[in-house]
Parts: structure tokens; C-alpha cells; sequence
């Protein structure tokens, strides 16, 4: 069983502190717990919410409707209202009535501890109660995360807690909530996914330009550089992030952008470089929907065909779309791994969804494991950094060394000095495009989940692999049959291994973040697909189990 | 010795100041004792772009107006190698503009020689930000009417710690200039080297440099701000060449924790 807990408000009123207290509070019980926020591009003001879904097994998904809604201003009262489930419970931040349970919390707060700010806290006590959750527990957690401010802050967040649970009175276990299991203590989200995997990886260069919804994993390189030894920069613009990346790769270490759209946009000359130059650069690339500016804080997959095609002239490169924290993790020190591998620039695409999904997770490898830079020791005096070679990856050398290293962003020959010579140019673009072979024999295939002769396949990307797994247990659990073709590696595509994974599904069902099925158009163009259904979502917000099994349903 | 077959040949006009700051540069590096090995020539997009291909050391020739960037990139990869780049007035005052202003701030441990010829040479003479009002172009045929941008003033208001001008006519004195620019050890080194464009520049020549250049009084101190810029600002029948300003900044390298140690690169080594 699940239990949704909404917790919603304006911007600036504590929905972010509660709803991560809560997330940090029921893990610690051994739940399963994965939190989703919706937010608005602003400060102050709106209408923002933070769901933290627990279960007794492990979920994928956010859903739609909450079974407990914490409303901290009358909007997200009278507008949330409606996704509440049938038996479900509101808790509102005033006088109660019409189904509203009212509790003052910062009232409660300034009573109890001399402090509205703590009215976070009063309100995690009250959902304990509700829930029928030891509010014991939940002391025992602020304790341990109140502990460097000192006891009497320590003291003051259990009064709180404890007075929450009080005023919750008689509705203390109204509603049913899953028994706590072994649910692993790790908490994760896709952005610090990606910012450890990269740091445990040894980049040691990182460079950012603000932007939703990146910005996240860039402050959690921040936060661990001097942990791990990484020099973090925030450019004056993207243009700048992506060649001070691709300098710090010439130079020999790894080196990772962030961004979104716009400013990737921005970045599109210089991927170009690093494509002719041989450089192995990782941009983590996080969608949103724009066009432009778009919406800022809200979620979409629209930018696959771009990150496909982006830059001028013709060189190679892969990009991976995780699906799962624990991809997020993995696949960043891939897309670091073939960056090297083939000295070539890696794209990582993810979305606002999946860079602020929390959840807990098998505790991920945070110890220093720097990855194969595959860089040649000791070049000779007549080294050439562009030697032509079968593979077409030519041996690498970084400069200090006995062998002058030469990179030129106009055609080169061999030595990377400057040519006009059109035959050369043939040879060197025939040996950068030869990587490609070593690129696809290499590239993941996708997963499938749900059973071999299911009737409706549903084809997905990147971050809507847990919603579409959710809605494959639903379809399947109400007599339907459904399974789901998960691509983590989005290009290049190895269409051999993909094509035995598809089976004879009778209806294909393209579930994609855009409005144009661009994934089914890239799967068409590698000759895995004919015609197919699309079921797409691109009002900004996430997919969810619910949305994609309606979606099927017709 | 790897640097390239016949086609490395210089892509320059001749009679271009290019080649004077190639054969100096040359003749700087030498005195300043620097390793080649350890040494990285960055450039963008130009004629004054193609140098670092001409010589012997590691080069990035980058994007146009990148190469401050990358520049940038490469010195936090490894602090212990020397970076210079030379690029054009077009590179690094037009195109890499913003990138000049927050390398400057950012006191980068990098020199940058812009061969400043008041033009863009490479693709055939249109008006650069340092063109002076009235420049007659193909393009700006009514004559350039935006003010000319002025590198060193910028430099320091920014307090950069060296913003010198030097010019082509006096490779003695070009050469001391890089010298000292390579000899700087607290951050950012803006030397600014003024040359003739035979081809597209019939105002700015040789001789009309020549004719203007006037080398900073010894009794400047160049640690004074105010009196640095008032030198900066002036243009015209009398042009000031030599080390303007200093500045005492810790260098951005030397700001940053990670690289207390052994450089980034090293820090990677042997794994
Ligand atoms: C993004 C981009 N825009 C424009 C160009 C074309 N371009 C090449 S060099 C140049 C200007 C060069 O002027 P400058 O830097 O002063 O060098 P010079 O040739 O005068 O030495 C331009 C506009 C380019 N290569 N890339
Ligand atoms: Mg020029």
C-alpha cells in the first residue's frame, strides 16, 4: 500500500523545508519514499507544492492525487481539494471547516517555541500523528539533524513536534498508512546522483552558468569540492562554461558543464569543438520546456532531437537519458568513461522531474574512483596528436610532456596544425566519424520490463521509466498486458540488440515529454519502427503511472 | 619536431606586423627561460590567431573570441604550465569581449598579447572594436561612429595586475614588454600590442605608430591607479607604450583551494 502526503503553499512559506523533513523523517522509519515538488518560477508568492509518496515496496512514480493534503494558505486549500482521494485527510494552516481539519501551525509554533519558523516542524508532527507514526521517532530524527545547532534548538524542534502531534487529537491514525520495512536509509536525488557519480569520478573541473533545473547538481559539486579536490566556477555566460571545459579536458582532467536548454543553446558552438578537437567533455543537459525561456521550473523532454544534432559540421558523440537515481549515478561515470574512451564530447540528458525526484536508494559508491583518462605517458618529441589509426581514436597526450600537444579548431592534419589541404580533411573526418563504429558496438541497449508476449509495448526515455513501469504493474494487474522498452542510451543507437527486445507487441505506444514524438522519430530513423502510437505530456508537468495507464486506456 | 608540414607556412601578408610579434615572441620566450614543453599557446579566430601554429609549443586554437576561455580551462587544469594567448583585437575585445572583462576580474593566471591592428584582417577589413571613428569599411562605408573600445582603461578599472601597450615599431621595446608580461606572476597580464594591417588598415600604419609611440616616463608608478588611467585614456598624436599599471591581486589559482596542492592533472597522475 501507498500514502501520498501533499504539502502546499507559496513560495518562501517552508513547503520545501517540511516536505524534505518529512522525506528525511519516513525514511528513517525503513519506508520507501520518493518525494516530487511542482514548483513556480518565483520567490515569494503562488502556488507551490512538495508530495512525499511512502510504501511498504519500492516506487517509481509520483501520482496525481494525495491522500493527506498539507495546505498552508487558502489556494492550495481550495485548488488541491480536488486531487484528494476518497477517505483522504486536509490539514489546513487556520480556522477548520468543509472537510478541512484546521491546525495553526505557526501559531502552535510561536506558542510552543517562541518561533513561527518552526511551524515546519509542528506540521511534520501533525502528519506523524495522522498517519500513526511514533512521534517518537520523528524527535529521534530531529535530534540527529538538529545536533551541530545545539541542544536547545534540538529542544525547541521536539516541543514543536510533539505539540503537532497533539493538535492533530482525534484524527492521531486516521488515515491507514503502510508499516514501516527495510527500505534502504539512503536519500538521493537526480542531481546529487549525477554531481557524485561525476565527483567520485574524479572530474576536477566544473563550470555552470545558472539555470533551472541543472543548477541543483551544480551546487552539490560546489558543496563537495573541497571534499574531493574540484575546482567549481561559475562562468559569466555558457559560452564561456563550455570552453573553459573544453581547455580543462585538452589539459587532461575531466570536465563537466551544466545547463538547460537556453544555455546549452548557447554551448552548441563549442560541443562543435570539442567534436572536432577530440575532447572528452560531459554536458549534463536538464531539460525544461521552452521554447526560449519556457517554464522555468516545470519539466519536459524536448530537447532529444536537439541534443542529437547540435553543432555544426558532422562529428560523433553518444548521449545518455537516465531513468532512475541509481542511472543518474551509473550513467554519468559512463558518459565520463566514453567521453575518454573515444575523446569525444557525452551528453546527459535529464529533466527538472528527475533532478529534483528524492528517493531512497542503495547507498551509491561516494568513495574517490577516479576513471581510465586513457591518456598516453610519456609521448615522444614527434608525437601526433591526430594520428590516423582503425578505430579512429588516435592516442592522446596532454601538454607538459615531451610531445607538443596541437589542437586547432579549423581543419588540421595529423600534428593538429592548421590545413587547407582537402584530402586531409577527408582523412581526418573519416577518421573522427570511424569512432562511431566503437561508439554503437558499445552502446546500452534497452531495458524491457513487464512480460516477452505483452500486447502493448510502451516505448520510453530517460526519466519517464518510473511512471511507465507504474503504469505497466497497473495495466497489468487489472488484466491487461504491457510491458515497457526503456532506452537509458538514446544515441547512438545499436538497432541489432534493440530490435530482439521489441517482440510482437500489438500496439507501440511512444510515451515521451513532447508533443512531437521526437524519440519515436530518432527509432524510426534507426529502422526499429514503423508506425506507433504517441502518448505524449507536455504541459510541464511530470508523467505519472495514472496519466500513462488513462493514456493506454483511451 | 612536429609542428606541421609545408602548408604551416604563415598565412600572413607581407610586410604584417604579425611577424614582428611572431619573431619577438620568440626571442621573449628564450629570455624569459621558459620550458616549451610547458608552455600553451591559445588562440581564437584571426589572422593574429594563426601565431600559435608558426612555433614550437602545445597549442589550442580555439573558437573566435574563446580562447579566454579556454585559456582559463587549461591554467586551473594545470597551474604549472605557462599560458599565452594571442589573438586579434576582433578575438578579444569584440567576439571574446565579456570573456576579457571576467577574465580580468577573475585575475586568471594568463598572459594575453592581443595583436591589436584596429581591423579585421581575416575577413577583409571590416571595422573592430578598437577602430577609430570615421574608419571608412565596406561595411561601415559612412565611416565607424561607435567609440573605440579601450582595452587598458577597462583593465584598470578592473585593477589588473599588469596592462601594458606595446607596438611593432620597436620590437626592443616589444620585446621587454613581453618579458615582463611573462615574468608576472600575481595573475591576469594584458599587454596590448599595436600593429599595422597592410592590407586593410591605411590609416593605423606603420608609421603612423611609429610616430605616435611615446614610452612611459621611468618616474611613472605604475602601482597608481589614477595616474595609470589617465595614461590610458590618452590617444591621438601622442600614444603611451609601456607598462601602464600593477596591481598586487592574489591570483585566482592562488584563491582556489583545490589547487593548494599538486595541480588538478596531478592530483589524477598514476591512477
Ligand atoms: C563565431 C564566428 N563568427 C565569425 C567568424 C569570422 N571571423 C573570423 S576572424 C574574424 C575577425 C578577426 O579579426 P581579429 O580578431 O582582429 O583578427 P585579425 O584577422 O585582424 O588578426 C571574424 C569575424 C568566425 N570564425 N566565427
Ligand atoms: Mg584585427
Amino acid at each position: 500500500m501507498d500514502i501520498n502526503v501533499r504539502v502546499a503553499g507559496e513560495a518562501g512559506q517552508g513547503v520545501l523545508t517540511t516536505g524534505n523533513l518529512l522525506v528525511g523523517a519516513l525514511a528513517g522509519l525503513g519506508l520507501h519514499v520518493l518525494s516530487s515538488q511542482s514548483y513556480m518560477s518565483r520567490i515569494r508568492g503562488g502556488l507551490n507544492w512538495f508530495d512525499v509518496r511512502i510504501a511498504d515496496e519500492e516506487l517509481f512514480s509520483p501520482r496525481r492525487t494525495a491522500d493527506l493534503l498539507v495546505a498552508l494558505t487558502p489556494p492550495a486549500r481550495d485548488i488541491l481539494a480536488e486531487d484528494l482521494t476518497e477517505g483522504g485527510m486536509l490539514l489546513f494552516d487556520g480556522a477548520g471547516g468543509d472537510g478541512a481539519v484546521g491546525i495553526e501551525f505557526s501559531r502552535a509554533a510561536q506558542e510552543a517555541a517562541g518561533s513561527k519558523l518552526m511551524a515546519n516542524t509542528v506540521a511534520a508532527g501533525a502528519v506523524f500523528a495522522v498517519l500513526g507514526y511514533d512521534c517518537g521517532r520523528l524527535c529521534g530524527y530531529l535530534a540527529t539533524q538538529f545536533k551541530k545547532k545545539g541542544d536547545e534548538v534540538v529542544a525547541a524542534n521536539v516541543t514543536c513536534a510533539r505539540r503537532g502531534a497533539e493538535l492533530a487529537g482525534t484524527h492521531a491514525g486516521r488515515i491507514p498508512a503502510p508499516a514501516p520495512a527495510a527500505a534502504p536509509d539512503y536519500l538521493c536525488s537526480g542531481a546529487e546522483a549525477i554531481g557524485l557519480a561525476a565527483a567520485a569520478a574524479g572530474v576536477k573541473l566544473v563550470t555552470a552558468y545558472p539555470m533551472t533545473p541543472s543548477t541543483p547538481t551544480f551546487t552539490y559539486l560546489a558543496a563537495v569540492a573541497d571534499r574531493y579536490g574540484i575546482v567549481v566556477e561559475q562562468a559569466e555566460d555558457e559560452i564561456a562554461a563550455v570552453n573553459m571545459i573544453c581547455g580543462a579536458a585538452y589539459a587532461g582532467v575531466p570536465a563537466l558543464a551544466a545547463t538547460s536548454g537556453g544555455g546549452f543553446a548557447l554551448m552548441v558552438e563549442g560541443l562543435s569543438l570539442a567534436g572536432i578537437m577530440e575532447l572528452p567533455i560531459v554536458i549534463v543537459l536538464g531539460q525544461r520546456p521552452g521554447p526560449a525561456t519556457g517554464l522555468p521550473t516545470r519539466t519536459a523532454q524536448q530537447d532529444l532531437k536537439f541534443a542529437l544534432s547540435a553543432g555544426h559540421g558532422e562529428f560523433v558523440r553518444a548521449v545518455f537519458a537516465p531513468g532512475t537515481i541509481q542511472q543518474c549515478y551509473e550513467l554519468t561515470r559512463r558518459a565520463l568513461q566514453t567521453a575518454h574512451r573515444f575523446q569525444t564530447p557525452v551528453l546527459i540528458l535529464t529533466d527538472e522531474f528527475l533532478q529534483d525526484l528524492q528517493k531512497n536508494v542503495p547507498p551509491l559508491d561516494e568513495s574517490p574512483r577516479p576513471i581510465d583518462r586513457h591518456i598516453l605517458e610519456d609521448p615522444s618529441p614527434d608525437y601526433r596528436r591526430y594520428e590516423v589509426t582503425e578505430s579512429g581514436v588516435s592516442p592522446r597526450a596532454i601538454p607538459g610532456g615531451e610531445g607538443f600537444v596541437i589542437c586547432d579548431s579549423d581543419v588540421h592534419n595529423d600534428c593538429g596544425n592548421i590545413t587547407e589541404d582537402l584530402q586531409t580533411h577527408l582523412t581526418q573526418q573519416d577518421k573522427r566519424m570511424r569512432k562511431l563504429t566503437g561508439l554503437t558496438a558499445e552502446a546500452l541497449p534497452p531495458q524491457r520490463y513487464g512480460p516477452d508476449d505483452a500486447g502493448t509495448l510502451l516505448l520510453a526515455w530517460g526519466s519517464s521509466y518510473g511512471p511507465c513501469r507504474e503504469a505497466v504493474d497497473a495495466l497489468n494487474a487489472h488484466g491487461g498486458s504491457a510491458a515497457m522498452l526503456h532506452f537509458s542510451q538514446v544515441w547512438p543507437i545499436n538497432a541489432a540488440g534493440a530490435r530482439q527486445l521489441f517482440g510482437r507487441p500489438r500496439r507501440v505506444i511512444s510515451v515521451e515529454g513532447n508533443c512531437t514524438g521526437q524519440f519515436a522519430s530518432v527509432l524510426r530513423e534507426a529502422g526499429l519502427l514503423e508506425e506507433c502510437e504517441l502518448l505524449p505530456r507536455y504541459d510541464g508537468l511530470p508523467f505519472t503511472g495514472e496519466y500513462i495507464v488513462s493514456g493506454v486506456n483511451g | 619536431m612536429n609542428i606541421g608540414k609545408a602548408d604551416t607556412q604563415p598565412a600572413w601578408c607581407p610586410g604584417c606586423g604579425n611577424f614582428a610579434i611572431l619573431k619577438t615572441l620568440e626571442e621573449a620566450v628564450a629570455e624569459a627561460g621558459i620550458d616549451r614543453r610547458k608552455l600553451v599557446l591559445v588562440s581564437g579566430i584571426g589572422q593574429a590567431a594563426k601565431l600559435p601554429h608558426y612555433t614550437r609549443a602545445n597549442v589550442f586554437n580555439g573558437l573566435h573570441g574563446r580562447a579566454l576561455p579556454a585559456a582559463t580551462g587549461i591554467k586551473l587544469a594545470n597551474h604549472e604550465l605557462t599560458l599565452v594567448v594571442t589573438s586579434g583585437d576582433g578575438d578579444m575585445y569584440g567576439e571574446g569581449g565579456n570573456h576579457f572583462i571576467h577574465a580580468v576580474r577573475r585575475n586568471i593566471g594568463v598572459k594575453a598579447f592581443v595583436h591589436n591592428n584596429q581591423v579585421y584582417g581575416l575577413t577583409k577589413g571590416q571595422a573592430s572594436p578598437t577602430s577609430e571613428l570615421g574608419f571608412v569599411t565596406k561595411v561601415q562605408t559612412h565611416g565607424v561612429v561607435s567609440v573605440p573600445f579601450n582595452p587598458l582603461a577597462l583593465a584598470i578599472v578592473e585593477d589588473c595586475c599588469f596592462v601594458a601597450r606595446s607596438y611593432t615599431g620597436d620590437r626592443d621595446h616589444l620585446r621587454r614588454m613581453m618579458v615582463a608580461a611573462l615574468a608576472e606572476r600575481g595573475g591576469f597580464a594584458l599587454l596590448d600590442i599595436l600593429q599595422p594591417c597592410v592590407t586593410f588598415n591605411k590609416v593605423n600604419t606603420f608609421r603612423w605608430y611609429k610616430e605616435r609611440a611615446r614610452p612611459i616616463d621611468d618616474s611613472h608608478d605604475p602601482f597608481d591607479r589614477e595616474k595609470a588611467l589617465r595614461l590610458a585614456l590618452k590617444w591621438g598624436d601622442e600614444i603611451p607604450v609601456g607598462i601602464l599599471y600593477r596591481s598586487r591581486r592574489p591570483s585566482f589559482e592562488a584563491n582556489s583551494p583545490a589547487l593548494a596542492g599538486k595541480t588538478l592533472v596531478a592530483q589524477l597522475a598514476g591512477r
